[in-house]
């Protein structure tokens, strides 16, 4: 078995298990834990609105705030965007996730991705050099910030290469960019990226918690 | 109408030395700890657990912190301040707990002194943290159980212990009990001012605060002129008069409950229709929005603040009030737990309208108000006069870009620690209350 071999079998499978077993166990253990129910009598309001309106508002930040947050707001959105764009629709990672899921969807031109990609790739490493050097974040940082960062660093560069042929034999950097995916993969539900994932319900709870008292999260 | 209160120069003599010859409280490193985890453990639900597992470390909190944007510490950064408790969830909750344990510190008798500081003094639960956390993570309840963990680990700073201590045991507040209310009454009865106390049964029971009783009559006064103009069948007892609670201040789920019970208690005895909440922020927060949770079951009462029983009053036509035409300014201080804990936001805005003044709004406003750097007891804590003060500055720059000719608020504490700030950086701008401002424009 090569190693490219193993990148696309085995190793992608036990990566794609631990994925959703981790990122289930985790969701389910933390929303499972017992919370006391409010008996306050709530102001007038609609808690499915209040929780999918939170999901919303929470994406932009509030008037006052905007000043003082702009650099990261701009930068999360950029940096989101260019991922999403680079992993849902170049060619082959479609064909990936046809083999996965049983149906795919039209991809965009090699050069967007390589544009998007390289974009991803620039803002995550200004994140990465912020979070090493900005007076808060450098102080509450911890290993899984700085991991994080690396296992999503890591696919795009050698994504990267592998499309541009560069650095090495094509059949070699493929299993190295697939075998780095499969690092994120694992990492994902031990350590921060499960936010991907956690983001809709905690703004879902910050909602009906903030509108029962009337206030708009 | 004008009693006599004690003045802001001896109520902060008497804040001075609430704490003297207080002694800590003796308990063993592991016995702190213990206690400490046994409350985190209790608190530490499913809504944090999401919350805590939601976390980006992003940092964008500590631009909502007015104690970090007033010294630009970075210790003083929101996520910074539950960290105990993150790690207490990594540890012992997490479902990764597993995996996380050989990689967490646990948390020691000495990260808990240290957090002391972090959130007592540099932290006021104001919860504007939870407006900016792009992920809706309340940081502020995640804080406030830290607060329940040094509680339970003997590590309340002592000015709140004290206080604490004088609400659970003797049922006072700054040594105003039944005695020193009566007293008020009957000044304000010379005046004319007629408080109908210890009524047996009533639909209305207004409480107050030993704050109000000793620093701020004349708002004690207003209310009083305002329920009679309203024509409130309501009374006050001066057994259960006061609406501040310790316990939630000082992070004490006994004293809480106890201070609650007894409110509760006395409107049900009472046949109360109306608990009438007096200015205070968090003792609104307690009642209206824990007191049914605390008390395990529905109360038979509704708790109103006093800016929504003033606008209810006068939307129903039962509170005429005088619209001024001399074009007066005024800017209104939301306080935290009135605004963004509380849903009481416009009723404050509708009422000034009402009176005809110009309201203008400071640059944050409502739900993005900054504290006014000592709430919810803080301004009690004689080792952060100088934090509260950096933060005074932020609310006094807001103030001064409105313009106005006055502040207003609706909560006492906030107004004092405005009012210290003002007289510490020689502001002049008036501080006053809602209601002696509407007191003094009702009409016949």
């Amino acid at each position: 078995m090569t190693l490219l071999d193993f990148a696309s079998g085995p190793g992608m499978q036990w990566a794609l298990w631990i994925f959703v077993f981790g990122v289930l166990w985790r969701l389910v253990g933390a929303l499972f834990l017992l919370s006391r129910k409010d008996l306050t009598k709530p102001r007038q309001y609609n808690s499915v609105a209040a929780g999918l309106g939170a999901i919303i508002s929470r994406s932009a930040p509030a008037h006052a705030f905007e000043k003082r947050i702009l650099f990261q707001h701009v930068t999360g959105y950029v940096w989101h965007f260019a991922l999403f764009i680079s992993v849902l629709f170049f060619a082959p990672h479609i064909l990936f996730f046809e083999s996965v899921l049983g149906f795919g969807w039209p991809h965009l031109p090699n050069t967007i991705i390589l544009i998007t990609a390289i974009i991803a790739t620039a803002v995550l490493i200004t994140l990465l050099i912020r979070r090493a050097t900005h007076p808060v974040q450098r102080f509450i940082s911890n290993a899984d910030d700085y991991i994080s960062i690396f296992v999503v660093l890591i696919p795009l560069i050698t994504g990267i290469l592998a499309f541009a042929h560069v650095g090495g034999r094509y059949e070699t950097l493929l299993a190295i960019h697939l075998l780095s995916v499969e690092v994120m993969l694992i990492w994902f539900p031990f350590g921060k990226l499960m936010h991907a994932i956690m983001t809709m319900p905690a703004r879902y709870q910050a909602g009906t918690a903030f509108g029962r008292r009337g206030v708009k999260a | 109408m004008n009693v006599e209160a004690m003045s802001l120069q001896d109520f902060r003599g008497k804040l001075e030395q609430l704490s003297e010859g207080i002694p800590g409280q003796d308990m063993s490193d592991e016995e702190r700890v213990r206690r400490a985890k046994r409350a985190f453990m209790q608190k530490l639900n499913g809504h944090r657990a999401v919350d805590l597992d939601s976390c980006l470390q992003c940092g964008m909190c500590a631009e909502a912190c007015h104690f970090y944007e007033a010294t630009q510490n970075e210790r003083y950064a929101p996520v910074y301040k539950y960290r105990p408790l993150r790690r207490f969830y990594r540890r012992e909750m997490s479902p990764m707990r597993w995996f996380y344990r050989p990689f967490t510190r646990d948390i020691t008798a000495a990260d808990l002194k240290e957090w002391q500081h972090l959130v007592y003094d540099a932290c006021t639960g104001c919860g504007r943290c939870d407006m900016i956390c792009p992920m809706g993570i309340k940081i502020s309840a995640a804080i406030r159980v830290v607060r329940h963990g040094l509680a339970a680990a003997g590590y309340v700073p002592p000015e709140m212990r004290v206080l604490r201590n004088e609400q659970r045991d003797q049922n006072t507040l700054f040594g105003v009990g039944a005695e020193q209310l009566k007293a008020l009454v009957e000044k304000l009865g010379a005046q004319g001012i007629s408080v109908p106390l210890d009524r047996e049964q009533a639909d209305v029971m207004l409480l107050t605060t030993a704050v109000e009783v000793l620093l701020f009559p004349d708002a004690f006064a207003a209310t009083a002129r305002i329920l009679n103009k309203s024509g409130a069948d309501w009374t006050i007892r001066s057994d259960v008069f006061e609406a501040a609670n310790v316990g939630i201040i000082t992070g004490d789920d006994p004293t809480m409950s106890l201070a609650i019970r007894r409110i509760v208690d006395k409107a049900k005895a009472c046949g109360v229709k109306t608990v009438l909440m007096p200015e205070s922020g968090h003792a609104y927060q307690t009642l209206r929005w824990e007191g049914a949770t605390e008390m395990g079951g529905a109360l038979p009462f509704e708790t109103l603040s006093i800016p929504e029983f003033i606008s209810g009053e006068v939307q129903a036509g039962r509170l005429n009030l005088k619209a001024q035409s001399n074009g007066a300014s005024v800017t209104y201080h939301d306080p935290c737990r009135l605004s963004r804990k509380g849903g009481v936001m416009q009723q404050p805005r509708d009422v000034l309208a009402a009176l005809g003044l110009d309201v203008r709004e400071t640059p944050s406003n409502q739900r993005e108000n900054y504290c006014c750097g000592g709430g919810c007891g803080e301004y009690v804590l004689s080792g952060a006069a100088d934090l509260r003060q950096k933060a005074f500055e932020i609310k006094r720059r807001e103030f001064e870009e409105t313009g106005a000719d006055a502040v207003v608020t609706g909560c006492a504490n906030c107004r004092i620690n405005l009012l210290i700030g003002a007289e510490n950086s020689g502001w002049e701008t008036p501080v006053t209350s809602l209601v002696e401002t509407v007191a003094a424009n009702l009409a016949d």
